[in-house]
């Protein structure tokens, strides 16, 4: 009785804080779901996903029990097994992703909260009705105004906390349940995400409702040296947006450079199209050790950890703006200004300044009185060539280069004249700084790369937040009947093997006329290559959420707009309710549209916490070769796997025995097996006989392309009649299917698994 | 346990189970002759690779050949092979094939049972060593070999670290010969 009790009380303070009085939808089965209500759905997922754990090491080191050796069946002193722990590291990475998109968040919002009020209202333009697609659908409320998204957050913070405390020693002791806790920090992390950058656009005014951004200036080509430059670095816009308004009202708007790297870069173009992106995570510390950045300023999250050093070394001045990383220097929060100004020109000291208009109005005096100063030339080939010399091939910057390759090669060619070969190791580096810190002869390897990096620039369409309602209503059918084959979303980090991968990725399928989405450190590598025209892929397609477009949604945090707009199609286009209603979208978003993310160069937790968000939410990841580090996927094993479904019209189990998606997450180690892999996972068990057929003849074009001719050994599991054959092969796959002995089966009219496992969501919900 | 530290560093063992190393051509011919269903899973870097002039794939055939081992291509493998006139026995990524062979029921590429040894070739060296790895962890019921020039920590034989080529070519070269006589 007690316990009745006990969830009535809960159900109240839930229907309080959700509004539940007003009746916009019906509140449905879970509002605010704890870990256990949405624990059936993952574990129906999981069993048809299985996770692959690879570990990085053979032992748990987390207590002080330990170390303890978990091979060979062995369990640790507390009782874990190696799978258990390595569920449980991959809950902790995704906690760590999901705590730092919700964080940034909160931050955001307090300061807005503290400039605009907590009534400001959420309006994002005339093209968005379904203004928060994941908060609606995960915690049942529409948010209205600012201290409505304070509640989303609340509520995502409250369950970072019990999913944090289970990775306890001595807590859960099931890795089937660490992975549904996972999935549930990944369904949170959208939701943190989705309040970031809904509370960014409206309290930033960033462009909304709008498909055709600024297309702004990318590379460090593109930074005007001749003017002081002011580098932000990380995540959080607070304060490079407080910048631009103190360049905006001092008029020095034209006098200061104002460039980026990582997702603050995104997130300051979005407030103003005259300031840079200079370029990705990877070119974090070629960039500062150019020199050319005067300031650098910094705030959360991307940014290394030895930026004061760095700075240092450059002879740059740098600002810690925010409480996650002050790095030990003073705080110079309640200093006067022109004190501050005067110990980071004089004395090239370096401050934490935690009031945002305060660090800009700094950092560009810093700046204006430094850069001339500052020595702007670039190495010379005769100078590169000079410090090459140096090295004597001992070969340690190999050894140490997590992307496998021998720098010190490309060294010595370098010390002969020719730089060819550093020219293409530029592109395959993912800028850790290993080598140079490693080489016995300090050979300054980052500053010789200055004769191998272009100086050409590029150009980035802004990112543009939320897909509109009314682009959905355009192409909602013709994704879930599957006549657009696709929509396929590059994100994540720069932990890529060769720079290049992304763009021809990115191309290959917009060309094809799948919807192309990018975000982040991606969005920016997909833009740096261009064509024999001199055109990048955001010159040449069009900006919309339709089939062909290339559509910049933003940063890291505007990943949940990718999500969202799956959502959107469901409640839109299928016109199923969102609120409170998680599996029943999933599980619409599993069956019936083809989706597909690619985080070919994933590094950071916080794309652990987004990529498991997406396998919640039945979007099936692709993962690039260093992503066999996050030590877990989700696949399946086609021929044995269960791929019963219930038929929703006919209420009857079917077994399918087709393996649409295949996986849920998946690494490949070339970008050639990505886009075979790309085409087969946006297949679904929804697909009409045409949209199969085209989805079909992508899988069979990418295969005969990349893999050497024939027809995918699999091809049959995919085609359930005749009619799902593409024209182009028809013949060939006839032949091949009766080879085999294929026997055709009836497509099922309305495929979901809901009713295939214990729910309290009734199948007659999904129609 | 060995002290043998990978080539490359981000391949560290932190652990207590390492890789018998063999430098010894006929040894590793013995252990691949012993097995009653080897097979040989070739990943992309043969694909580009050589080894003074003659591609690296060439004496991946040539093992399979000498001791009738079936092919498992991985990546975008089966073109290079496909172009040398060599159908692969089974196609699956890596991830593919190693969730295969976890499994002890699982009947092999050639439909006859699982495999008991399993030889790795041309994969790029971080993601070999988290797949061997998941092997070592959850396939208990099977062996793992590695042919590439690096020390791997997580499979059961591996070739130590060579420096040269023309090591890596001798031994390649003699374990082909070992495995016709």
């Amino acid at each position: 009785m007690a316990e009745l009790k006990e969830i009535r009380k809960r159900l109240e303070e839930i229907e309080k804080l959700i509004k539940a009085e007003i009746a916009w939808e019906p509140v449905g089965p879970t509002p605010m779901p704890e870990v256990p209500a949405l624990r059936n759905w993952d574990m129906r997922l999981l069993k048809t996903y299985a996770p692959w754990y690879a570990p990085f090491c053979d032992l748990c080191c987390l207590c002080t029990f330990g170390k303890c050796d978990l091979t060979e069946d062995r369990r640790g002193a507390c009782g874990i097994d190696i799978a258990t722990q390595q569920a449980r590291m991959v809950l902790l990475a995704c906690l760590i992703g999901c705590s730092c998109h919700t964080a940034h968040g909160a931050h955001i919002l307090e300061y807005l909260i503290e400039k605009h009020g907590p009534d400001k209202k959420i309006d994002l333009g005339r093209g968005i009705e379904v203004e928060a697609p994941h908060i609606r659908t995960v915690i049942g409320l529409k948010p209205e105004t600012l201290s409505d998204l304070k509640i989303a957050i609340e509520y995502v913070y409250k369950e970072i906390t019990h999913l944090l405390d289970s990775v306890h020693t001595g807590q859960e002791g099931s890795y089937l349940d660490y992975e549904s806790k996972a999935l549930h920090a990944g369904m949170l992390d959208h939701v943190g995400m989705e309040a970031a950058d809904i509370a960014q656009i409206v309290g930033f005014n960033y462009p909304t409702s709008v498909a055709e951004t600024p297309l702004v200036g990318l590379g460090w080509g593109a930074i005007d040296k001749t003017k002081p430059v002011i580098l932000v670095v990380g995540h959080n816009p607070v304060t490079s947006t407080a910048l631009i308004d103190y360049l905006r009202a001092n008029n020095l708007y034209d006098k200061v450079e104002v460039g980026g790297i990582c997702c603050t870069a995104l997130e300051t173009t979005r407030y103003s199209d005259r300031a840079k992106v200079v370029g990705p995570l990877s070119r974090q510390l070629f960039f500062l050790r150019t020199g050319i950045p005067d300031v650098i300023m910094t705030d959360e999250q991307c940014i290394r950890t030895d930026m004061p050093i760095e700075a240092s070394k450059a002879g740059s001045a740098l600002i810690a703006t925010l409480d996650k990383a002050m790095y030990g220097l003073p705080d110079a929060t309640e200093m006067a200004t022109e004190e501050i100004v005067k110990q980071m020109v004089g004395e090239k000291k370096h401050f934490a300044i935690l009031e945002p208009a305060k660090a800009a109005e700094v950092a560009v005096k810093v700046a204006m009185e430094i850069a001339p100063q500052r020595k702007k030339e670039w190495l010379s080939e005769e100078e590169a060539k000079g410090l090459a010399e140096r090295c004597n091939d001992c070969g340690m910057c190999e050894r140490v280069c997590p992307n496998l390759f021998s720098i010190g090669d490309g060294i010595i060619e370098v010390a002969k004249g020719n730089f060819d070969l550093i020219r293409e190791q530029f592109r395959r580096c993912i800028g850790c700084g290993k080598c140079e810190e490693e080489c016995p002869r300090e050979v300054p390897i980052f500053k010789i790369m200055q004769t191998a990096a272009s100086k050409e620039s590029w150009k980035i369409r802004a990112g543009r937040g939320p897909i509109m309602d009314t682009e959905i209503r355009n192409v909602g059918a013709s994704i879930t009947l599957g006549t657009i084959p696709g929509v396929v979303a590059f994100v994540g980090c720069s932990n890529y093997p060769d720079i290049e991968d992304l763009a021809e990725m990115v191309e290959e399928f917009a060309k094809r006329k799948y919807i192309v989405v990018v975000s982040g450190c991606a969005a920016m590598v997909a833009g740096m290559k261009k064509d024999a025209d001199g055109k990048t892929i955001y010159e040449k397609y069009p900006p919309d959420f339709d089939g062909g477009g290339i559509v910049n949604v933003g940063s890291c945090v505007a990943n949940s707009h990718i999500t969202g707009a799956a959502i959107k199609v469901v409640n839109i286009f299928a016109k199923l309710p969102l609120r409170g209603n998680y599996e029943v979208v999933a599980d619409h978003t599993l069956n019936r549209l083809g989706a597909c993310g690619v985080a070919w160069g994933a590094y950071s937790q916080k794309a652990a916490a987004i990529g498991t968000g997406c396998n919640r939410l039945g979007i099936p990841v692709i993962l690039g070769p260093h992503s066999s580090k996050y030590r877990r996927l989700y696949l399946s094993r086609k021929e044995e796997g269960d791929w019963r479904v219930m038929d929703a019209r006919t209420k009857e189990v079917v077994d399918t025995g087709e393996p649409a998606p295949e996986h849920l997450t998946y690494v490949c180690e070339t970008k050639e097996k990505a886009m075979v892999m790309i085409a087969k996972l946006c297949i679904r068990r929804n697909d009409t006989p045409q949209g199969r057929a085209i989805k079909l003849n992508h899988y069979i074009s990418l295969y005969k392309k990349y893999m050497g001719g024939g027809l995918p050994e699999d091809l049959h599991l995919f085609v359930r009649r005749d009619a799902d054959l593409p024209i182009v092969y028809k013949k060939e796959a006839r032949v091949y299917l009766q080879e085999i002995g294929w026997k055709p089966k009836e497509p099922v009219g309305l495929p979901t698994l809901i009713g295939t496992y214990p729910s309290k969501v009734s199948v007659d919900s999904v129609i | 346990m060995s002290a043998t530290v990978p080539f490359h560093r981000v391949n560290v063992l932190t652990g207590i189970k390492s890789a018998r190393m063999i430098e010894d051509a006929g040894e590793y011919a013995k252990l691949i002759k012993r097995a009653k269903r080897p097979l040989l899973v070739l990943g992309p870097l043969l694909v580009k690779g050589s080894l003074n002039g003659r591609f690296l794939i060439e004496y991946a055939f040539e093992i399979a050949k000498s001791a009738s081992i079936p092919i498992c291509a991985t990546g975008h493998v089966k073109v290079k092979m496909m172009e040398a006139g060599v159908k692969p026995d089974s196609e699956y990524d890596v991830v593919e094939i190693i969730n295969a062979l976890k499994d002890p029921d699982w009947m092999g590429v050639k439909k006859e049972g699982n495999h008991d040894l399993v030889i790795f070739f041309g994969i790029r060296s971080d993601f070999a060593e988290q797949g061997l790895s998941v092997l070592k962890h959850f396939a208990p019921h099977l062996k793992t070999m590695t042919l590439c020039k690096f020390y791997f920590p997580h499979a059961n034989y591996s070739l130590p670290n060579i420096k040269k080529d023309e090591q890596w070519k001798e031994f390649l070269e003699a374990l082909i010969s070992n495995l016709r006589g």
